[in-house]
């Protein structure tokens, strides 16, 4: 099983550093290894906005644009939405690509 | 009929006991296994998943929907009789019919329109305790308060004119489990409750307001659209839903902290602070904490497989039904440190009491601030609130909701 490393960087400013399966979300490899701050409530169905994130802004060119799904879930998060803002479920983990998200203050 | 043979202290259902006695079963019980076949009192069997994960990988996966229920191919298996208006609602749609009807609504009730719904929760939370405070105690919690709150909220969401909140309040209080009416007065009720509410969406096509019919309303004219039927139908879901279970959580929240001295205490010592903890530790705990005897068996709505689908190892076969207990997903200790324990300052509280997936609650953000304020400010202007003898619970109905607290300050 091929892996990749996740950097997710709390609202206090500690990192876990969480070695995730590739093709797994950011969402499910943050609840499935106990990083709080990540909810997750509709389980990656873009029906929720608690799985909130700030990409690193050099990584963003590295997905796609987000869907008008996306997009619109985002305007309805609990903290304020950035330019680097974006749902974590949509975020997959790919081979060699290391990731660094900060989460928000509040997701709920 | 439940599995032939379970190992001794891992039997589910069980009976009422001690509420520490029953999350040390539920705890045996998911170490065993992930889910347990059981025949509920209506609708026949189901699987009643134990696991938090394993719960969450069901809730999760699409291969799980609700379609025959609603069309009634198959009962819904459940402590009672599924009520048939329920199943014309968005929580028996299975996506895309689903995502849309949904969406329409989330976009309402997102954690920061509800923010701004929070000032005039606290302000409405401290009139009621004013009232409460003149006429002087004991007061009975659930009728003073718990019920009001949750009222109010819902008719400024709505946008209900604080003219009809008299009438709106009386006919809503039918669908509460606590109303006791008869079921000619409930169905009167209703069927006035829903004349009134077509009324109030045509006035809100014709004039829309900063509300939530309107929104509903206007959305018609763009490419997802709603009928005055289905917007009708999502009103009265968010009136049975949205006041009857915040009612009980403010309810049990208030109990639950009376009955734990050391965690009131530290309540009161950083009430704001601690409000948001709090409020998921009593969703997840509340009901062990009430000083009543713990049932195991059954839980949230149920799901049915469209084909074989494999969960924690476990096979559940096409056709059949499955739901999650959130009481047993809650004290599961794969996922919950010490879920025995009340700790109101629990910061990861991964629990399912207001569900995951496609139909987790849609009212989440507007429950968890009702339930934040209902429980900071009576504690803030009552603080040596108490208790004045046991609370009462009508066991025979959907919710089993509180429906007398005597308290006095």
């Amino acid at each position: 099983m091929t892996t990749t490393t996740v950097h997710y960087r709390t609202p206090t400013g500690e990192v876990h550093s969480i070695e995730g399966t590739v093709g797994d979300s950011v969402m499910v490899t943050a609840v499935r290894n106990g990083v709080t701050g990540i909810v997750g409530q509709c389980g990656g169905n873009l029906s929720c906005a608690t799985c909130h994130v700030y990409l690193a802004e050099d990584e963003l060119p590295r997905y796609p644009e987000m869907d008008e799904m996306e997009d619109e879930m985002l305007d309805c998060t609990a903290a304020d939405r950035e330019d680097n803002s974006r749902l974590s479920c949509q975020l997959d983990l790919r081979a060699g690509e290391e990731l660094h998200v900060t989460i928000p203050d509040a997701q709920q | 009929m439940t599995e032939a043979t379970v190992p001794a202290g891992t039997e589910y259902p069980f009976a009422p006991m001690p509420h520490t006695e029953a999350i040390e079963q539920y705890k045996r019980i998911a170490a065993d296994r992930p889910m347990t076949r059981m025949t509920m009192p209506f609708g026949g069997d189901v699987w009643v998943i134990h696991r938090n994960q394993a719960a969450r990988d069901m809730l999760g996966d699409p291969r799980f929907v609700r379609e025959p229920f609603r069309t009634g191919e198959r009962a819904v298996p459940y402590f009672v009789e599924f009520p048939d208006f329920l199943k014309a609602t968005v929580q028996f749609a299975d996506p895309p019919e689903h995502t849309k009807l949904r969406r329409l609504v989330q976009k309402a009730i997102t954690p920061r329109s509800v923010n701004a719904m929070r000032d005039s929760a606290v302000a409405f939370a401290n009139e009621l305790i004013d009232a409460m405070v003149a006429k002087g105690p004991p007061a009975n919690l659930v009728h003073d308060y718990a019920i009001a709150l949750p009222i109010q909220m819902l008719s400024n969401l709505l946008g209900v004119p604080p003219e009809d909140r008299e009438k709106f309040e009386k006919w809503s209080h039918s669908t509460l489990s606590v109303a006791g009416m008869t079921e000619d007065e409930i169905a009167a009720n209703m069927m006035e409750l829903a004349i009134y509410m077509s009324g109030l969406i045509a006035q809100r096509r014709a004039e829309p307001r900063d509300d939530l019919l309107s929104a509903l309303a206007a959305a018609r004219d763009k490419d997802d659209t709603l009928t005055d039927d289905e917007i009708l139908t999502m009103a009265i879901l968010l009136i049975v839903g949205g006041f009857d279970n915040t009612a009980n959580f403010i309810t049990i929240g208030i109990l639950s902290l009376l009955r734990n001295d050391d965690q009131r205490e530290l309540f009161l010592s950083d009430i704001d602070g601690l409000a948001a903890t709090a409020a998921e530790e009593v969703l997840r705990h509340g009901r062990m904490q009430m000083g009543l005897p713990v049932a195991g068996g059954g839980g949230l709505v149920p799901f049915v497989a469209t084909e074989d689908v494999e969960i924690d190892g476990r096979v559940i076969a096409a056709g059949e039904a499955v739901l999650v207990d959130p009481s047993a997903a809650g004290h599961d200790p794969q996922a919950v440190e010490t879920p025995e324990r009340m700790d109101i300052t629990r910061q990861n509280n991964p629990h399912l009491t207001l569900s995951y997936g496609v139909h987790h609650c849609l009212g989440a953000p507007l429950a968890r601030m009702e339930l934040q304020v209902g429980l900071s400010e009576i504690f803030r202007r009552l603080p040596g609130l108490k208790s004045e003898g046991p609370a009462e619970i009508d066991m025979n109905n959907l919710t089993q909701p509180v429906t007398n607290l005597p308290v006095s300050w």
